[in-house]
């Protein structure tokens, strides 16, 4: 009888009867979205980061090898020049960047130290494109052509070696012919970065490289980027159609570690949401059922003057939807005020290696994504205003009889 | 669609029975009673005898053990808690001895609020409410909340309330039991006033020897029965 409008205001004023506790359960909400809201983002950032880290650094999007190269990166496992049909895909709009090396265990000598590192012939100037170290050098050049002779280190490697710009080094690898090459290098410059890729990578010119082991035009790799995620798919299967038996992969399987962490940013926050809502709605529940034993007797009054129960469970419902919206309001308001007062980011400095341990970068990003926002605040919305309905049930049952002689 | 019936009420070997525990205990032991159409009457007897009881289940409130209770030629004991509900929306008013307005309601919302749930256009129960208000001579306090408002004035509102959806019969519990002596003589003239002039039916439970003074008919109940029945041609 006459829809449920006229319990609006019934059901705000209810609402504020005690005022202390729905500021509290208003609280608990509020909070608990904040939270929700804020690791969302700061997890988003964090897997953002942790990708962009793990592609930027020098694997790109996409890899192509000779099959085997990646359970034994020795000079056996090698790429032909690319083909005509090869750089067609390469050279295609769906491949934004690419870049050809050669990329092989090797020894790298100084006067003081010897150390395992990874020796990368690389063309600088498409090298530049997939990678950021090429732009992260700290002392000297990069390199400056395929056939430059100059090595360029990680500053940590350099720290380890005791060796610095204009020092020589000597690099010892395989050759193609099985024997071991020995040669010296110039350090020509020092690059920063990831801790990890500054100890494992040594750069120097692909031809040098390709002379140094004997390969002739043979590459070891050829890595890639793609002009939007979306496009990946389509990428590795053109190219795998184009190199028939050679080994094309994606990021994701080529960086596991990143991959998983920016997977796993859905289960946690969804696990964690699931963790706030059960607090939440222990609150909600609590509160609601503690309004609607005090309100017994109204309950009751209002199905004597002819009010049917399901209106009342409705008006106890429409209690918590403005209640629990309340909160959700708040907790999206101070998400998003926390969250847009990083606007230069977040600078994990103080634990940088920590940080880089897990796979990320010194400053996260966050972003917010209004789906994100929108979606868990409407879930915390609804599952809340869910949790009240057994108080509400229990008000519309009340005997109108019983309710009035309830002191 | 009200029927035209002479009587309002028509209840026929009417008995209830509580369960205290494994004792049955008695509240009702066969009640014959017809109220007819204007009648304005009080229901009396010591306390425990029943007559809370049998307004209860007059006003659809509870239910009898056994027996038959009509109200505007309605037969209540078949009907859901639904069909209750909406037979003391349209056909019943209350008043109640603690008042029982909905406190964050003003006194107009509060007789505003029965029409809303039956489905009125808000022009016209703002109308009536305000026509009712004005009747219990409450003007000028529409929108006091039940708590800046008297006992006499609260009562003033829960009858206005009871009255503003034009119903058969209105049902009150002690309704000066809360009063003091001056405001309880207003309430008692009110209440008959509006019996003379819209017709409609009081019956009132009551210990009240002011109010008992007051209406046409006398109904007495001992120990779940109807000790005595008394109509008098004149109340003041």
């Amino acid at each position: 009888m006459g829809g449920f409008r006229f319990l609006l205001p019934l059901a705000w004023r209810s609402l504020w009867r005690n005022p202390r506790r729905t500021f509290i359960t208003m609280l608990v909400v509020c909070v608990g979205l904040w939270s929700v809201l804020t690791f969302a983002v700061l997890l988003r950032a964090w897997s953002a980061s942790s990708r962009d880290v793990a592609i930027r650094t020098i694997t790109g999007e996409g890899q192509i090898h000779a099959q085997g190269y990646l359970d034994d990166p020795t000079v056996a496992h090698r790429l032909p020049p690319p083909d005509a049909g090869l750089m067609a895909v390469l050279n295609g709009g769906a491949v934004s960047a690419y870049s050809a090396r050669v990329r092989l265990s090797a020894i790298v000598q100084s006067e003081y130290k010897t150390l395992p590192v990874t020796l990368v012939g690389v063309q600088p100037a498409h090298e530049r494109q997939i990678s950021v170290l090429p732009a992260q050098i700290t002392a000297g050049h990069y390199l400056s052509g395929p056939d430059d002779v100059g090595i360029v280190l990680g500053s940590n490697l350099a720290r380890r070696l005791k060796t610095r710009v204009g020092k020589r080094v000597v690099v010892m690898v395989q050759a193609a012919d099985g024997h071991l090459a020995e040669r010296a290098f110039q350090v020509v410059g020092l690059f920063a970065g990831p801790r990890t890729a500054e100890d494992e990578f040594v750069f120097t010119g692909l031809k040098t490289a390709q002379r140094f082991t004997g390969i002739g035009s043979d590459l070891s790799e050829i890595a890639f980027d793609v002009s939007n995620d979306a496009a990946l798919p389509g990428v590795l299967a053109a190219l795998e159609r184009a190199v028939p038996g050679a080994d094309v992969q994606s990021w994701k399987t080529l960086e596991p570690l990143s991959y998983a962490v920016s997977t796993f940013f859905d289960q946690f926050v969804l696990m964690w949401l699931w963790i706030i809502f059960l607090l939440m709605g222990f609150g909600i529940v609590n509160t609601q059922l503690m309004a609607v034993l005090e309100r017994t007797r109204e309950f009751g009054l209002l199905q004597a003057l002819g009010m049917r129960p399901r209106l009342v469970l409705l008006e106890v419902a429409l209690e918590s939807v403005f209640l629990v919206g309340l909160g959700v309001a708040l907790g999206a308001a101070a998400a998003l005020a926390t969250v847009s007062a990083f606007p230069k980011g977040i600078d994990l400095g103080f634990l940088a290696r920590g940080a880089e341990l897990a796979g990320a970068g010194h400053i996260l990003y966050p972003v917010i994504v209004p789906s994100d926002f929108v979606t868990y605040s409407l879930m915390v919305w609804v599952l809340g205003v869910l949790a009240t309905l057994w108080p509400a049930r229990r008000a519309s049952k009340v005997s109108p009889v019983e309710a009035m002689s309830h002191i | 669609m009200t029927n035209v019936v002479a009587n309002i009420v028509e209840c026929r070997g009417v008995t209830k029975h509580y369960r205290q525990g494994a004792i049955d205990v008695p509240a009702l032991r066969g009640i014959d009673l017809s109220i007819e159409k204007g009648d304005f009457a009080s229901l009396a007897g010591p306390s425990g005898s029943g007559k809370t009881t049998l307004l209860n289940i007059i006003g659809g409130l509870d239910r009898p053990t056994q027996g038959s209770v009509k109200v505007d030629g309605e037969e209540l004991t078949g009907l859901s808690g639904e069909a209750l509900a909406d037979l003391r929306l349209t056909k019943i008013g209350f008043v109640f001895q603690a008042y029982n307005l909905i406190p964050v309601l003003t006194a107009e919302e509060n007789v505003e609020f029965i029409l809303q749930l039956m489905g009125e256009a808000p022009a016209k129960r703002r109308a009536r409410a305000r026509e009712m208000l004005h009747e219990v001579a409450l003007d000028g306090l529409e929108n006091r909340r039940p708590a800046r408002l008297s006992g006499g004035q609260q009562q003033r509102v829960a009858v206005a309330r009871a009255l503003a959806s034009r119903p058969a019969i209105v049902l009150a519990d002690e309704p000066t039991a809360n009063l003091d002596s001056k405001t309880a003589e207003d309430l008692i003239t009110l209440m008959s006033h509006l019996n003379q002039i819209s017709g409609v039916t009081f019956l009132m439970a009551t210990h009240d020897s002011r109010v008992i003074a007051r209406t046409r008919r006398h109904i007495v109940i001992t120990d779940g029965r109807i000790a005595s029945d008394e109509r008098r041609n004149s109340a003041g």
